[in-house]
């Protein structure tokens, strides 16, 4: 009932895009100045906060690459203006997967990364692209599919488990596919439950969590995601199997050194490291979605 | 230019995950435009040499479809065939058959409208020259998509050349799924996030070649209508 | 008889045409002249059909034995001798009579060319040829020779008179030259904003023109 009206809703919007068409043109020219005096106001107020704090802020951007688990689950939305707030500094959030958040920071085009797959990690720093990562909080990864669930995923007890009777019972499985922390932790998971997933029923759809939880829930396939994103994301899909040792995903951040590509703020991306490590951070992370959800969705390493 | 080197070993090479791209893309592309020239021409010959009622509407609709933001016709393919929505039954979403629908919304209107500018500007002349003639009304049809069949197939090449490039309607319609609905454009996009520029290029490099044998047609038919 | 009972006709609230009575008797050769925008055309789109007046009837148009030549008649793709011979659907010997009415117009040898290279003056003696191609019980010519050559002209204007001669058809053209309405027509009309002025023997109206529209018009005629 609720997509008929959205549908209409988006009918509605082709025939106003007919009238909006020329307006459009003329709109962002208005628009701009607003969205740069805003900016301004941030850069010029920041100092006189902080002054005591911190020196005058020589580059206030922070490209922050992170994953989409972080930026769709909101967390990351929740948390920029209480550290835009406390430091001054601005970030600019550009959310992938996680091999792809990587391949930005690798590419110069990030100053900070914010992502969950350990081996990536070390082997980005060995690289001689980062000097620590930072782990700081963690979650955990659940199987989410249909309510009947057809292979019967909540009688099992771990994920490697769960995985094995999806496959046995060749039910659809939707992988991101995409190279993320999520995508990397699948596959770990296949091969510790000895499966090389291939064949109609493993559906690889390169894209981000949202999606393969859209597409898992029109599909009426199985899934594996990351909490966060599958509570903030609208599906009828439901978690089957949840906390299981084999699922412990952990978040870290690194800051892109400045011996690769000089022009990467460090000193930015050390200020944000700092802050999110700050008790304040890590009580505001700790809080997050008890409200919404009325559970924790992230939890701190202190 | 390391990513050029491998693009071109890739292209050349044995891999099957970018043949079936290819293949899929152009199985897509075909498909849709077909079915918008089959929709688009009759259409369009019949808006540009009749007047009727109504005639400056149904003009202004198409034109505000015919710049239908892709993405806004891949919405309401998925709205429509999402498994809540009205034909979910059918169990379309995610298959190369709803790409090709969401395309052929965003195509159809830009065949119709090219192809009725087209007519309305040689119909006039062609219907009264005939109409002297004592030609039954049937057959000034039939002359007037004889003498514009040139143009209609530089629309329908337009259309192609459209189809192949557009990413935004067949991602949500279709879903990048591998080996099924993962097209030229959206494979780009997913290589290019993922730092696999010598793929995005591989593939990007055919993209720019079909562009270039189509525009290569097109420029020969008219050189040609015009020699 | 062909008559024309009240007709009138308007194009964005203006009137283009307006005309009470009007007839043309069989077999005679009439010619339209006036100013441009006077309604030549459109009296010759009326009669033709491609027009359909506001008010009033049309009687007595053979339309299925009708030729009408537009200002601007249209050149297919195809051969010039395809051209003419889409004009004699359903008679048997199409080719060999187009070949003639080429050449009656001087075009035989053009006429494997293809009909969307003629020049402007070549489109328009293709499109008469067509015309006279086969027996006709009327002819509508809308300016035939405006844009022929002398030779083309004289060319295009003896086949008219021989053709008239052989099939005693009808014959309405319009032209923006009294010397040729004199040379082809035997009663001319002279047509001012839409409205019949003067009708009269051709000789009659040129040299002793009754209304003083007519007169004003013709003083700009010089030989």
């Amino acid at each position: 009932m609720k997509k008929v009206f959205v549908l209409l809703v988006a009918l509605a919007m082709v025939f106003a895009s007919a009238a909006c068409a020329q307006q459009a043109a003329a709109e962002p020219a208005a628009a701009e100045p607003a969205a740069e005096e805003a900016a301004e106001e941030v850069v010029a107020e920041a100092p006189a906060e902080e002054a005591e704090a911190a020196p005058a802020i020589e580059n206030p951007v922070i490209r922050l690459s992170t994953t989409t688990s972080v930026n769709d689950s909101g967390l990351l939305p929740y948390l920029q203006p209480y550290f835009e707030a406390a430091t001054g500094y601005t970030l600019e959030v550009t959310s992938a997967g996680t091999g792809a958040a990587i391949e930005k920071a690798r590419t110069g085009d990030a100053d900070a990364l914010l992502v969950h797959a350990k081996a990536s990690e070390e082997e980005y720093i060995a690289e001689g692209f980062g000097e620590e990562r930072v782990p700081f909080m963690y979650n955990f990864f659940v199987i989410v599919g249909p309510k009947d669930d057809p292979s019967g995923v909540k009688n099992t007890a771990t994920a490697a488990d769960a995985f094995k009777a999806i496959a046995a019972s060749g039910s659809t499985f939707i992988t991101r596919g995409d190279d993320s922390g999520t995508n990397k932790a699948e596959l770990k998971i296949w091969t510790a439950a000895e499966i090389t997933p291939a064949g109609e029923w493993y559906v690889n759809i390169g894209g981000g969590m949202g999606q393969a939880l859209t597409t898992a829930d029109e599909m009426g396939a199985y899934t594996l995601s990351d909490k966060a994103t599958f509570l903030a994301t609208d599906t009828s899909l439901v978690i089957l199997l949840g906390e299981s040792d084999d699922m412990k995903n952990t978040y870290s951040m690194i800051a892109v050194t400045p011996e690769r590509w000089p022009d990467t703020n460090y000193e930015g991306a050390k200020a944000f490291i700092a802050w999110m490590t700050s008790a304040e951070a890590l009580d505001l992370i700790d809080a997050y979605g008890v409200e919404e959800y009325g559970e924790q969705l992230f939890f701190t390493i202190r | 230019m390391d990513a050029l080197v491998q693009a071109f070993q890739l292209l050349f090479g044995e891999n099957p995950e970018l043949r079936e791209i290819i293949g899929v893309t152009l199985q897509m592309s075909f498909f849709s435009t077909s079915i918008s020239a089959l929709l688009g021409i009759p259409s369009g010959v019949w808006i540009g040499s009749n007047e009727f009622r109504g005639k400056a509407v149904v003009q202004r609709i198409n034109n505000t479809l015919m710049g239908l933001p892709p993405v806004v016709a891949g919405l309401i393919v998925f709205l429509i065939l999402s498994r809540s929505g009205p034909l979910g039954k059918l169990k379309l979403l995610y298959t190369v058959t709803a790409m090709v629908i969401a395309q052929v919304v965003l195509i159809t209107p830009i065949i119709t409208g090219l192809t009725a500018n087209i007519v309305s500007l040689r119909a006039p002349q062609i219907k009264e020259t005939c109409l002297g003639l004592g030609i039954p009304p049937l057959q000034q049809m039939l002359y007037v998509i004889y003498e514009c069949r040139v143009q209609f197939i530089s629309t329908v090449l337009a259309g192609f050349g459209r189809a192949i490039a557009e990413v935004g309607a067949v991602t949500i319609a279709g879903g990048n799924i591998q080996y099924k609905t993962r097209v030229m454009t959206t494979a780009i996009v997913l290589q290019t996030n993922l730092g696999h520029f010598e793929f995005a290029v591989a593939l990007g490099f055919i993209l720019l070649v079909i562009s270039f044998i189509v525009n290569s047609i097109v420029q020969n038919l008219s050189d040609r209508e015009r020699a | 008889m062909i008559e024309l009972i009240d007709v009138s006709w308007k194009y964005a609230a203006r009137v283009i045409l307006d005309i009470p009575r009007l007839s043309f008797e069989p077999g005679k050769r009439y010619a339209l002249i006036g100013v441009n925008g006077s309604g030549k055309t459109t009296l010759l789109r009326l009669l033709a059909g491609s027009l359909l007046p506001d008010t009033g009837e049309i009687r007595n148009v053979p339309r299925a034995e009708m030729g009408y030549m537009p200002q601007s008649p249209y050149a297919f793709g195809f051969s010039v001798l395809k051209n003419i011979e889409i004009a004699l659907a359903g008679c048997p010997d199409a080719e060999k009579l187009a070949n003639k009415a080429l050449k009656a117009v001087g075009m035989n040898a053009l006429a494997h060319s293809r009909g969307n290279r003629l020049s402007g003056g070549e489109t328009q003696r293709m499109a008469f040829a067509r015309m006279i191609a086969r027996p006709r019980k009327l002819l509508l010519l809308d300016e035939p020779t405006s844009s022929t050559d002398i030779r083309g002209t004289d060319q295009i204007e003896k086949t008219l008179l021989r053709y008239t001669a052989d099939t005693g058809c009808t014959v309405i053209l319009s032209t923006h030259s009294p010397a040729q309405a004199l040379r082809l027509a035997e009663v001319i009309i002279y047509l001012d904003e839409g409205k019949v002025i003067e009708i009269a023997p051709a000789e009659a109206l040129l040299n002793h023109p009754r209304h003083e529209r007519t007169r004003l018009f013709l003083q700009h005629w010089k030989i």
